[in-house]
């Protein structure tokens, strides 16, 4: 029987979890924003090894500026998490260190990737140079925009999540 | 009635479905999904597919979710909010789901609204403390290379002061004379450039000392006079002599605005006539109120530029003719903020511009008694006590060691002593007795403001009290308080030329 795992965006409103989604589910992008209330759920398959994929069910939740504010009915059964900030943004990842322990506590054996969204918009040199202003190291610095380590985020976590 | 009503316009949007243990639907009423008997529910939606471990649960359970995007098969998007039943006894499990789009369409619109402020502030916020951070690194680059460039200027104008007390003709006399001269004016345009940035990042204040503004405009009216004669235009002075003789506030500022406001006329008239009009406003207990204005009848400003007359860096007139660093103008508007004064300008093109100004300046009631000490302090130099006076340098700059000396050495009464090293100037003090101290500020080792302190609480006589004259470009007004606090009786400025050096060291030599 083919795995079906649920996963959960969380984050600051406009930091880009719902672009992500789409970009990993159906390979586009728009710049217009439009705001994410209550989940969509999407999802998709992916293959993790020759013979075997997985289907991730991505609930893109609406964002909210305190994390605890998340309905709990919705972290139900939840087998991984996505954390996304805004790297432009810092009222996004003012928190970042509280909500990352605060998830790590709760949720002790779900996996987590914390990721910096909207790489695009700056260079590679201000990353590198940076990367300690976030508070915590994230694991991935992505694209919706162009894609870049959008697919290597999600097929990462869902390998994970199958182990 | 009733009945009817609710017959026309209650739709009931409220749909039952019943599933077994493995998630395959057994009763629906198809309200809003249309779902056979046997179809998995996850075909629905997603969403049923992360409830699985839910299906078969034989408990008393009711898990309600809220604002789900759902779609039927004809991609028509609905919000619901779901409910998920599970019973303890046999009953099958049961979902209801309550279609409340219109509800939360009105929502997504304001958190939609909502968001889209919040995020443009936050952006905008963030454009500003990046233009600032610019702004602010622009104006401290500009100052401390400023003050690099002052050193060496210090060596270019006082060795030109030397060189001119020795044996040359006449024609190596005007080389050095023109040497001198480029120097003055590349003094004042890094000077005009350094206050420039002093004043944008706020680090310069508005001292007060008593004066004669009197004094002031005479001068003023002196140079002006000599300058339209070499000029072929006319200077006017129109002063109210009801204006208080003495003033209370920032003596070299006020001359500043002055002097810039008419550079600014000068440069730019070459017929007809400049004026200088200050008339008492109003009087009142300490305080005088006066419109000053300069008026011109030189080339006059585009009025499309007016507005841009008081930026830092514009000359609106870029050609060559012209010279100077174009900040003239914007110090004046930036001196004149610090008075709390009010700068506006009217200028009409071919014909000639008008600065007007209002400030308020501070006064002494007592305008007779107030005696100002107006000896020069050069001329101290005949009540000199001793025959030779012993001065040490701490200096680390060869070329400021070099003039120093050189100064000194003509004087024919100064022993000096030069120490490069600030660590090696402590012992130095203690083992010698000097009249005088030269300080720079900036020396390997310790500085020369801490150095100044530590002199001061040294348990030695003499000590307390010996003058300690820092000699410094580092000129920040913090730094000038600072210095003083640390125990420096004064400071002079780097570029220095002889008259100025000489003057300060005169002055504190008893
Ligand atoms: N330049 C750039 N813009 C992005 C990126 N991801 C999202 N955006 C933009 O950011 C805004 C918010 O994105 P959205 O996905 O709705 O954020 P969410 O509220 O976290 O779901 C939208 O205008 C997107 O176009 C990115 O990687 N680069
Ligand atoms: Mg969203």
């Amino acid at each position: 029987m083919k795995a079906s795992k649920k996963i959960i965006l969380l984050g600051h409103f406009g930091v880009g979890k719902s672009s992500l989604i789409r970009q990993f589910v159906e390979n586009t992008f728009t710049s217009d924003y439009k705001v994410t209330i209550g989940v969509h759920i999407l999802k998709k398959e992916v293959e993790i090894a020759p013979d075997e994929t997985v289907s991730l069910i991505i609930w893109d939740l609406e964002g909210y500026d305190d994390i605890k504010k998340t309905r709990a009915s919705y972290l139900l059964g939840t087998h991984g998490f996505i954390y996304v900030f805004d790297i432009t943004r810092p009222a996004t990842f003012e928190n970042l260190e509280n909500d990352i322990e605060y998830l790590t506590n709760q949720y002790t054996n779900t996996p987590l990737k914390v990721v910096g969204n909207k790489a695009d918009l700056v260079t590679k040199t201000y990353l590198k140079e940076n990367k300690d202003t976030f508070g915590i190291k994230p694991d991935y610095f992505t694209s919706a925009k162009t894609g870049d380590k959008v697919d290597d985020l999600f097929t990462t976590l869902a390998k994970e999540l199958v182990k | 009635m009733l009945e009817t009503y609710r017959g026309t316009y209650f739709h009931p949007r409220t749909q039952f479905i019943t599933i077994d243990a493995e998630g395959n639907v057994l009763e629906s009423d198809n309200v809003l999904f249309s779902l056979k008997k046997g179809d998995a529910i996850g075909t629905l939606s997603a969403f049923f597919e992360g409830l699985a471990a839910y299906f078969d649960v034989a408990e008393d359970n009711d898990i309600k979710f809220t604002c789900i995007h759902l779609e039927n098969r004809d991609k028509q998007e609905f919000t619901c909010d779901i409910e998920f039943k599970t019973f303890a006894n046999e009953q099958p499990t049961l979902i209801i789901i309550h279609d409340f789009s219109d509800h939360y369409k009105y929502y997504q619109e304001v958190a939609q609204s909502r968001n889209e402020s919040v995020i443009n502030s936050q952006v905008l916020e963030l454009q500003n403390k990046y233009l600032k951070e610019k702004e602010d690194f622009k104006n401290t680059f500009i100052a401390n290379f400023s003050h690099e460039l002052r050193n060496p200027l210090t060596g270019v104008t006082a060795f030109c002061s030397v060189l001119q007390k020795t044996n040359m003709s006449t024609e190596q006399q005007d080389y050095v004379e023109v040497i001198k001269s480029s120097a003055d004016h590349l003094k004042n345009m890094i000077g005009d450039i350094l206050q420039m940035s002093k004043i944008e990042v706020g680090k310069l204040t508005i001292e007060e000392e008593l004066f004669s503004f009197h004094e002031l405009i005479e001068m003023l009216e002196f140079t002006y006079s000599v300058k339209a004669k070499q000029k072929n235009i006319e200077f006017e002075l129109d002063f109210d002599e009801n204006i208080p003789r003495f003033f209370e506030g920032d003596k070299t500022r006020i001359k500043q605005v002055f002097e810039n406001l008419l550079e600014n006329a000068f440069k730019f008239t070459s017929t007809g006539k400049v004026t200088l009009s200050i008339q008492q406003n109003q009087r009142r207990a300490r305080k005088v109120n006066l419109n000053i204005s300069v008026q011109d009848t030189g080339i006059g400003i585009p009025t499309e530029k007016l507005e841009l007359i008081f930026n830092s860096f514009t000359q609106l007139n870029n050609s060559q003719k012209y010279s100077g660093t174009g900040l003239g103008l914007s110090i004046v508007k930036g001196l004149v903020d610090l008075m709390d004064g009010k700068i506006t300008v009217e200028s009409e093109e071919g014909v000639g511009s008008t600065f007007k100004m209002n400030i308020n300046f501070k006064y002494p009631i007592n305008q007779e008694s107030t005696s100002l000490e107006n000896k020069s302090d050069i001329e101290s130099k005949n009540f000199l006590s001793k025959q030779k006076y012993n001065i040490l340098l701490a200096e680390d700059s060869e070329l400021a060691q070099m003039a120093v000396l050189k100064i000194l050495a003509q004087e024919g009464h100064f022993f000096l002593d030069i120490i490069s090293n600030g660590e090696d100037v402590i012992e130095s003090v203690i083992h010698n007795e000097y009249d005088l101290i030269l300080m720079d500020i900036r020396m390997p080792g310790t500085n020369g403001d801490e150095l100044t302190k530590m002199i001061r609480s040294l348990p030695v006589q003499n000590c307390k009290t010996i003058p300690i004259l820092a000699i410094t470009a580092n000129l920040f007004d913090d730094d000038k308080k600072r210095y003083k606090k640390m125990g420096m009786n004064d400071i002079i400025e780097k570029p220095f030329d002889e008259t100025t050096l000489l003057k300060k060291i005169y002055k504190y030599l008893k």
